[in-house]
């Protein structure tokens, strides 16, 4: 029981009645830690009241670690978020959104393995856990900052002789020279913006489901961190030899494999695990002096820090929402600018897309049919984007409307029909963006429309795949690639055609990639869900930086996931946990009104042939790389595909809802009573 | 050895506002420990200091690093906090990375090892013996935490900010220890000291921390705060100074389709 990895207690606070409680984390541990207690808090908090809006004050926000928060665990700092998530749509789904940085890893060291909040505050307010101690204290004088401001702010708070570089003692014998981890909303969340992300850091968001605007419906506006004892490892020295062994899988800064190939800013940047490569505001000479960052215990550190200290901390999205032209600098204060809003860029990106796209065709603009002061002649300069992402964030005009996200905001225009079926509005799944090609690189697609928003799991499959072979340079032939790939997808190795992206009788229809999409949901709700991983490191089925390019994937997990809990399960063994924890949230979107009607993709991503993307394939007898070009999506095979997965994974294939049987067998009987209270059950 | 130390306490230069690093240039091998201690509040009896040393023999390891390398992930803090106690805690480790998320690149991160100072004026004041020259282990300065009273001198006197001497609770009580460059690691199945391996040294993934046999210029951090990049650094596009140049393309290749 319990003997390592977890504090044993889970921090449960509730905003309205000001109270502050525990709950036992052993109670829960069958489901592993993160996303899986997470659920399963919810559904025993809120379970049967649902269906309710997500700034009703009974929904939660939880924020779960996991047992290899606050270790050495490689690419183990993210914090997932979780609770209904008002950015989905139509129905506000039981969503999660996860962040990195050093808050998962400061919770646990001031000793908890989670923290749940419950109701709503009158007034602003902010937690602060110092050690055991924890406050609601008032945010006056903070709501209404940006988020950078607040983190600031409120480091000093929660330490007022707080001298960087300089231990600071919290209590007696409680030493540390850290800073406090602040997790917080920025003004679009106080505004109940659907689009307001967490920050955490200065670029560290969790950007999908608003969870910034459910921060602000509590009148939350931050959450603070810092602690000063001791994570238990239930073997230490395996522990120890674990991580030593891990290191044949890095990228090897003194002396990269095959640097040439390897080391240049490209695509090889995205899977290699080489350092920095997920700020993309730092490529033009002269270069800005900068460091590679990294979150707690990640051996890649894809973010940098910069001499100017601008774009610091942000990757991907985070440098490349907003663009003003000419200027790197700008770009990066535009980009920094949307973090201290607290605006999710990946929301941001279609909505400021869609508003040109309605402004070109004459539908929005001074005077016309959505009328609106906004510049929107000078798209791509920094008075722009700073005053399209101050009318969002403080709902001023137009961006009342615009902070509604994508979904809501077509709707109230009266063209969510036309324009997301289109395309003119790219929303695929629930609200979120479309994202990799649905058509060629299925698992994403149906792993996220099997799923409740965008997957954003990158190194699933199509990510090394996609880059790899987008490279023009592959260092795997397709035949080598889809053998090795599914060699590490235990239990379902052995059958390559799980990575077969044609649209033959092996490729995305098939029952292979039945089992690939459920491997993919297993992997996210355990490994990802629940042992905080990171999204760009885990798993990691091949990898150029070994010879024979075979990644940690699936040896790694068990070994580091035992020698940490003391458990002694197979990787096969926690992937069923992932599939329990997959059927536990499957179960709460049903109770919410999910059926599997609901689970098709717009009208777009079946009739517009793709233009397709090198994958791996399997045509005429014979792997390659192919494109695909050309291919459309087929509505009915989508569909068989679907009722095989429901099958496969113990749904009912009518609608799509969890079996008796199914939730039995995984002790998940309560669940099962839920539903059937409902009616729903599978 | 503690036995051999010297009386070799002069006077006070340590004051409010005069910063630890200001009074390691000053002060060298000076200390202060009376004005400190009567200025401490005590947590301990804390008796006088037996006679110190001036002169040391020189440890035979020293960890030198790259506070531009440096990712601030904190795997060598943890691991320095699992080999020695077992447990994962940033506050156990004896050495501390410190970093500002929201600072400019280099002063956003600061690496925090002991010195093996020359004259370890932690071991010179401590008052029972507890910090020593292991003179049958390369030399290296070490603390017995078992034998710490708990009265923080040590943690006064380090000249290092912060000090490299790092409190940890051990059954309950307060006690001071340091880096021993893992001379004692219970929870390691590697030998440690100057003949052996670091576990800080081993686990981080940027190579950013080396052991080396000779001892560092002593002024300032200089001598131990070196340059461990080469060029497959370079070619990862991160610069300490704009008028570099990669020698590797840093651009993209922009192909039709490509999203990021
Ligand atoms: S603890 Fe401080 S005084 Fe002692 S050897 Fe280390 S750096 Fe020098
Ligand atoms: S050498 Fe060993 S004791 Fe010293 S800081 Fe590194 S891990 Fe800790
Ligand atoms: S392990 Fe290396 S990169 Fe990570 S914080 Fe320590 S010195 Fe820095």
């Amino acid at each position: 029981m319990m003997k390592g990895g977890y504090t044993g207690k889970i921090l449960r606070v509730n905003l309205t009645t000001k109270t502050i409680g525990t709950i036992d984390t052993a109670k829960y541990e069958e489901f592993g830690g993160g996303h899986g207690i997470g659920s399963a808090v919810f559904f025993d908090l809120v379970g049967d009241q649902l269906p309710f809006d997500a700034f009703d004050p009974r929904n939660c926000i939880i924020m779960m670690a996991s047992p290899f928060s606050g270790t050495f665990m490689p690419g183990s700092g993210r914090c997932e978020v979780q609770g209904l998530g008002p950015m989905l749509y139509p129905i506000e789904w039981f969503g999660h959104s996860n962040f990195g940085g050093r808050f998962t890893a400061q919770l646990k060291f001031a000793g908890w393995d989670g923290i749940v909040v419950e109701g709503a505050s009158d007034e602003p307010v902010w937690i602060n856990i110092v050690n055991d101690k924890v406050k609601i204290e008032s945010a006056n004088g903070i709501w209404g900052m940006d988020t950078w401001d607040t983190q600031e702010e409120i480091s000093r708070r929660v330490v007022p002789d707080l001298k960087y570089g300089e231990w600071a003692e919290l209590a007696e014998n409680c030493f540390t020279t850290q800073i406090p981890a602040v997790v917080c909303c920025g003004p679009a969340g106080e505004n109940k913006s659907r689009l307001g992300a967490l920050l955490h850091g200065p670029g560290s968001q969790a950007a999908l489901c608003g969870f910034g605007g459910v921060f602000g419906s509590k009148k939350l506006k931050a959450i603070s961190a810092i602690g000063t004892s001791d994570v238990p490892i239930a073997d230490p020295k395996a522990f120890m030899d674990a991580r030593l062994w891990y290191r044949r899988f890095q990228w090897d800064v003194d002396n990269p494999r095959e640097a040439e190939r390897f080391g240049t800013g490209g695509p090889y940047a995205l899977i290699s695990g080489r350092p920095s490569g997920g700020n993309t505001l730092n490529r033009d000479i002269p270069l800005t002096p900068a460091r590679a960052a990294a979150c707690a215990s990640c051996p890649r550190g894809c973010r940098m820090r910069l001499a100017t200290s601008d774009s610091n901390e942000s990757v991907c999205g985070g440098t490349m929402t907003i663009t003003v032209q000419g200027s790197t600098k700008f770009t990066r204060q535009g980009n920094d600018l949307m973090q201290k809003y607290g605006l999710g860029h990946w929301q941001l990106i279609p909505l400021m897309g869609y508003v040109q796209t309605l402004y070109r065709k004459g539908i929005l603009g001074k005077g016309k049919q959505i009328d609106t002061d906004l510049p929107l002649d000078r798209n791509g300069t920094f008075g722009y984007a700073d005053t399209l992402m101050r009318q969002i964030a403080l709902r001023e005009g137009i961006g009342n409307d615009l902070s509604e996200a994508c979904a809501r905001f077509a709707e109230k225009i009266g063209r969510y029909e036309e324009d997301v079926n289109s395309g003119e509005l790219s929303l695929a799944y629930y609200g979120t963006a479309n994202h990799y090609d649905p058509v060629i690189e299925a698992e994403w697609g149906f792993g996220s429309l099997l799923g409740e928003r965008d997957l954003m799991l990158h190194m699933m499959s199509n990510y090394p795949i996609h880059w790899m072979a987008w490279s023009g340079d592959p260092y795997l032939t397709a035949e080598e690639t889809a053998k090795l790939y599914t060699d590490a997808m235990e239990p379902y190795q052995g059958d390559p055609f799980m990575v077969d992206h044609s649209d033959g009788p092996t490729g995305i229809y098939s029952d292979s990639k039945v089992k690939q999409v459920a491997w993919i949901k297993h992997y996210e709700k355990f490994w990802v869900g629940a042992g905080g991983f990171c999204g760009w490191r885990w798993p990691m089925c091949i990898t150029n930086n070994t010879a024979d390019r075979r990644g940690p994937t699936p040896r790694a997990e068990e070994k580091f996931w035992n020698a940490v809990t003391g458990n002694n399960l197979t990787f096969a063994d926690y992937m069923e946990i992932g599939h329990k924890i997959y059927t536990l949230d499957r179960s709460i979107w049903v109770l919410q009104g999910r059926h599997r009607d609901m689970e098709v993709y717009p009208d777009y991503i079946y009739d517009r042939p793709t233009r397709g993307h090198d994958m791996t394939m399997y045509i005429d007898g014979k792997w390659k790389y192919d494109t695909g070009a050309g291919r459309k999506l087929d509505r009915a095979k989508v569909e068989d595909f679907k009722t095989r997965f429901y099958k496969f994974e113990g749904y009912n294939h009518e609608n799509g809802y969890p079996t008796r049987a199914t939730l039995e067998k995984m002790n998940l009987g309560k669940v099962a009573a839920a539903l059937e209270k409902k009616g729903r059950l599978g | 050895m503690p036995g051999d130390k010297k009386a070799g306490n002069k006077e006070s230069n340590v004051k409010k506002g005069l910063s630890r690093r200001d009074f390691l240039v000053a002060g060298g091998t000076v200390a202060a420990v009376d004005a400190l201690i009567a200025s401490t509040p005590a947590k301990a009896a804390t008796p006088s200091p037996p006679a110190a040393a001036t002169t040391y023999p020189a440890s035979e390891g020293y960890l030198v690093y790259d506070s531009k390398k440096c990712a601030g992930c904190t795997t060598c803090m943890l691991s320095c906090s699992l080999v020695h106690y077992g447990v994962q805690n940033l506050s156990r480790s004896r050495i501390q990375i410190i970093q500002d998320s929201f600072g400019k690149f280099p002063n956003d991160i600061q690496m925090a090892p002991c010195r093996q100072c020359k004259t370890p004026v932690c071991v010179q004041n401590c008052p029972v013996g507890a910090a020593f020259v292991d003179t049958e282990n390369g030399n290296v300065r070490r603390i017995d935490s078992s034998k710490c009273i708990g009265c923080r001198t040590c943690l006064k006197m380090c000249p290092q900010q912060p000090h490299r001497t790092v409190w940890v609770v051990i059954d309950g009580k307060g006690k001071s220890s340091k880096c021993d460059l893992c001379l004692d690691t219970p929870y390691w199945n590697e030998k440690g000291g100057p003949g052996g391996k670091q576990a800080c040294v081993e686990t981080c993934p940027m190579k950013a921390i080396k052991f080396v046999a000779v001892m560092p210029e002593q002024k300032e951090t200089e001598g131990y705060d070196v340059n461990l990049r080469n060029d497959h650094w370079l070619n990862l596009g991160l610069v300490d100074n704009s008028t570099v140049v990669p020698k590797m393309d840093l651009t993209w290749r922009i192909l039709p389709g490509g999203e990021e």
